[in-house]
C-alpha cells in the first residue's frame, strides 16, 4: 500500500501544486483517500493537513472509508422529483436497507445521492458504476441490481 | 430467424448516454448482426422520447423507426420509417447550434471540417471582437452577460499569459444541453474556444466537466486527441485540457470553479476583480459556458447580423430549452428567444403524459421561480422571465403535475442550498439551513403563521445579503411556491 501511494504520488506532480487533482488520483487508485495518508500526501504537495482534509471535506466525491463493489448515484434533481422517484427510491432503500451515504452489510453496494444525472428527459435516473438506468420503477430499481453481482 | 434487409443499408443510431440509456447499444448490437447493415453511431437529436431511434436514409432524407426495442430488430426493416419532417417535435425547431444532432459522428474530424475557424483565422483579433459584441451573444450558463465584453477586457489586459475556461459543470438539475454538446459535437465547443483564444491571445484551454457525466469526459477527452494529432490545436497556437469535478454544485460558479481548477475548496471569490482580468491563478480568464461558446462558430460563419436576426430585443439568436419533469415529449428543443412558457411546453412538449394535470413548471434550475398555468403566457427570454420574478438560466423547464406537494418540493430545494452552499457567507450557510428546518416544520405540522413571515424574511436577507447568486437565488422556488401554492403550505398551519 505504501510503495502504490509513492506511486500515485509521483504521478501528481505539478506546480503549483494541485491537492484536489491529487486526492482525485489517490481515490482512483484505493477507491477512498485513506485519512492515514493525509499527512504524506500533504507534505508530497507542500501544504498543511489541514488544506488536504479541507479539499476532502468539500467535495461530495471523496470518500475517506471504502465503499462497496458497486457505487449507486441515486438521482434526486428537480426532473426526477417532478417525476416522483421517492416511490422508486423507497423500493431501494428497502431492498439494500441503507440509506445515501452507507454501504450495505454484505458490501456490494455504496448508496450516494447526486443532483441530476443529466439524463433528465428519461427521468427517473439512476447510475451503478458506469451504467446508467432511467425511467425507474419500484420493479426496474430492483432488476437493475441484479446486473452487478 | 433473421430476415435480411432489401438491400444493403446504412443504419444511424444515437451514440448518446441518455440514448443509450433508453437501449441503444442494445439495438445497435441486435443490427449489426444482421447482414447487409452497416451501423453508424451518431449523435442524439434530442428527441429523446422517440429513442432508441433507428435512422434510414431515404430520397426525401433521414427517416426514422421510433422506440426501437432490441427484439423488433430482425423485422424492422419491413415497417415503415416515419420521415423526420413528419415528427412536428423536430421539425418545428430551428436548429443551427444543434443543426447536425442525429447525423454528425461525434469523433469525426473531417466531417465536422472547422470552417468558422478558418474563417476566423483570416481575421484580426479585434474583428473577432468586433463581431461577436456586434452579436449580442449573451452568456447561456445563466447570469447572461454580453460574452463580448468579457473577452475584450481579457483582451485589453496586458497581464501574461491568458486562459480560457468552458463551463461544463451543468449543475443545475434538469438540464442536458452541455452535455450533449460534450458528447454529440465536442468540435463545436473546441472551435469556440480556439475562436475566444484567438480574440484574446491566450494559449491554454481547460474545460471543467462534472464528474457526473463520464462519458462526456471520455468523449472530450477523446476529441482533444484527435485535435491535437491532427494538428487542429497546434495550428491555432492553443491547447486544451478536460478538468473533472467533484460533485461540487457550486464549483458552476465562475470563481469556485476557478479555485477547483486550482485544487482548492470550492470556495467562492469576492468580485471584482472579476476573473476576465484576474482568474485563473491571478491571470486574465474567460469563463463562458459551452453552449456560448459553441454559439460562437456559427456567429463567425454566418455573421452576426444572422445572430441578430433571431429572438426578441435583447435576447439575441436561439436557445436550447431543455423539456423535463412530467412532460409528454421530453428532450432538447432549440428555437429562438421569445416563445411563450405555453407553446414549448405543448406544442413542443406535447403537455403532460395522459392522467397528469399541470400545477407548476419551473424555468432555469434549483434556483429558477416556479410558475402557476396562469404564468404559461410568460415569454421565453432573458427580459420577460426576470420581470416575472424568474429566470432563465440554463434553459431547463421542469414540468410538476398535480401529485407535486409543493411544501415538500421547497424543503428540497432549501436542502439542495444547505448542501451545496460554499460557506463563506452566513445569510446563505445559515439562511438556507434554518429555512430548511423552518419548511421541515411545516412538512411536520409543527409550524404556525409566524413562522412563515420568517421564512419570508429569511428569503429577503438571502436574497440581499448573500455573495453569489446561490444565497441570493435560493428563496425564488421558496417564496414563489409561497406566493401562487399557498393552500399547500395554510393546511398545514
Ligand atoms: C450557484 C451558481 C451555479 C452556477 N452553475 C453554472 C453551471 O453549472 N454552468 C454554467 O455555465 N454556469 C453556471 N453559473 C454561472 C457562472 O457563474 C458564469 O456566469 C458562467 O459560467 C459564465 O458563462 P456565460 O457568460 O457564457 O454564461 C453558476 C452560477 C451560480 C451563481
Ligand atoms: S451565497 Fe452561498 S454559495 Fe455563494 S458565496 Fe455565499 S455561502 Fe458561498
Ligand atoms: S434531474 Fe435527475 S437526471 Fe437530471
Amino acid at each position: 500500500m505504501v510503495t502504490t501511494l509513492d506511486a500515485v504520488l509521483t504521478r501528481c506532480r505539478s506546480s503549483p501544486p494541485n491537492i484536489l487533482a491529487t486526492l482525485q488520483q489517490v481515490q482512483a487508485a484505493f477507491g477512498f483517500v485513506p485519512l492515514e495518508h493525509v499527512p504524506r500526501i500533504a507534505a508530497h504537495l507542500g501544504v498543511t493537513d489541514a488544506d488536504v482534509r479541507g479539499v476532502i471535506s468539500f467535495y461530495h466525491d471523496l470518500r475517506t472509508s471504502p465503499p462497496g463493489r458497486h457505487i449507486i448515484r441515486y438521482c434526486l434533481g428537480d426532473s426526477c422529483r417532478a417525476k416522483h422517484t421517492e416511490r422508486a427510491l423507497t423500493a431501494l432503500t428497502r431492498r439494500l436497507r441503507c440509506d445515501f451515504g452507507e454501504t450495505t452489510t454484505d458490501g456490494r453496494f455504496t448508496l450516494t445521492k447526486v443532483y441530476c444525472l443529466g439524463h433528465c428527459a428519461l427521468s427517473p435516473t439512476m447510475m451503478i458504476g458506469e451504467e446508467t438506468y432511467a425511467q425507474l420503477t419500484p420493479r426496474s430499481v430492483i432488476t437493475a441490481l441484479q446486473n452487478h453481482p | 430467424m433473421i430476415a435480411p434487409a432489401a438491400k444493403p443499408q446504412t443504419v444511424y443510431v444515437a451514440d448518446d448516454s441518455t440514448a443509450i440509456a433508453a437501449g441503444a447499444n442494445r439495438v445497435a448490437a441486435e443490427l449489426s448482426r444482421l447482414p447487409n447493415v452497416r451501423v453508424v453511431r451518431t449523435s442524439s437529436r434530442g428527441a429523446f422520447f422517440l429513442e432508441p431511434m433507428v435512422e434510414v436514409d431515404t430520397p426525401q432524407g433521414r427517416a426514422a423507426y421510433l422506440n426501437v426495442q432490441p427484439r423488433e430488430v430482425p423485422g424492422l426493416f419491413r415497417k415503415k420509417p416515419v420521415p423526420l419532417a413528419r415528427i412536428p417535435f423536430l421539425a418545428k425547431q430551428t436548429r443551427y447550434t444543434f443543426a447536425r444532432f442525429g447525423e454528425n459522428e461525434p469523433l469525426d474530424l473531417a466531417g465536422y471540417g472547422f470552417r468558422a475557424w478558418q474563417k476566423a483565422r483570416e481575421m484580426s483579433p479585434q474583428q473577432i471582437l468586433a463581431e461577436i459584441k456586434r452579436a449580442n451573444l449573451r452568456g447561456r450558463g445563466g447570469a447572461a452577460f454580453p460574452a463580448g465584453i468579457k473577452w475584450q477586457t481579457t483582451a485589453d489586459t496586458p497581464t501574461e499569459p491568458k486562459y480560457i475556461v468552458a463551463n461544463a459543470d451543468e449543475g443545475d438539475p434538469g438540464t442536458y444541453a452541455d452535455r450533449m454538446i460534450l458528447e454529440g459535437e465536442p468540435y463545436r465547443l473546441l472551435e469556440g474556444m480556439m475562436i475566444a483564444a484567438r480574440a484574446v491571445g491566450a494559449r491554454q484551454g481547460y474545460i471543467y466537466i462534472r464528474s457526473e457525466y463520464p462519458a462526456a469526459i471520455q468523449k472530450m477527452r477523446a476529441a482533444i486527441a484527435q485535435a491535437r494529432e491532427f494538428g487542429v490545436l497546434s495550428e491555432s497556437q492553443f491547447d486544451v485540457d478536460v478538468v473533472v469535478g467533484a460533485g461540487a454544485y457550486i464549483c458552476g460558479e465562475e470563481t469556485a470553479l476557478l479555485e477547483s481548477i486550482e485544487g482548492k475548496r470550492g470556495m467562492v471569490r469576492y468580485k471584482p476583480p472579476f476573473p476576465a482580468v484576474e482568474g485563473l491563478w491571478g491571470k486574465p480568464t474567460v469563463i463562458n459556458n459551452v453552449i456560448t461558446l459553441a454559439t460562437v462558430p456559427d456567429i463567425i460563419l454566418r455573421g452576426a447580423d444572422w445572430h441578430l436576426s433571431l429572438g426578441t430585443e435583447t435576447s439575441k439568436g436561439t436557445m436550447p430549452l431543455q423539456l423535463a419533469g412530467q412532460i409528454r415529449q421530453p428532450g432538447l428543443v432549440e428555437v429562438p428567444f421569445g416563445l411563450t412558457l405555453e407553446e414549448v411546453i405543448y406544442d413542443f412538449g406535447g403537455g403532460l403524459p395522459r392522467g397528469c394535470r399541470f400545477k407548476a413548471v419551473q424555468v432555469g434550475g434549483p434556483l429558477g421561480a416556479l410558475f402557476p398555468a396562469r404564468l404559461l403566457n410568460t415569454r421565453i427570454c432573458f427580459d420577460a422571465l426576470a420581470k416575472a420574478g424568474g429566470i432563465l438560466g440554463h434553459g431547463g423547464i421542469v414540468v410538476y403535475d398535480d401529485q407535486t406537494d409543493m411544501v415538500q418540493l421547497a424543503h428540497h430545494f432549501m436542502e439542495f442550498t444547505a448542501n451545496e452552499s460554499c460557506g463563506k457567507c452566513t445569510p446563505c450557510r445559515i439562511g438556507s439551513t434554518r429555512a430548511s428546518e423552518l419548511l421541515q416544520a411545516v412538512l411536520d405540522g409543527d409550524a404556525v403563521p409566524e413562522d412563515i413571515a420568517l421564512l419570508r424574511e429569511l428569503g429577503d436577507t438571502m436574497k440581499n445579503g448573500s455573495l453569489c447568486g446561490l444565497g441570493a437565488m435560493a428563496p425564488a422556488p421558496v417564496l414563489t411556491a409561497l406566493e401562487y401554492f399557498p393552500n399547500d403550505f395554510g393546511r398545514r398551519l
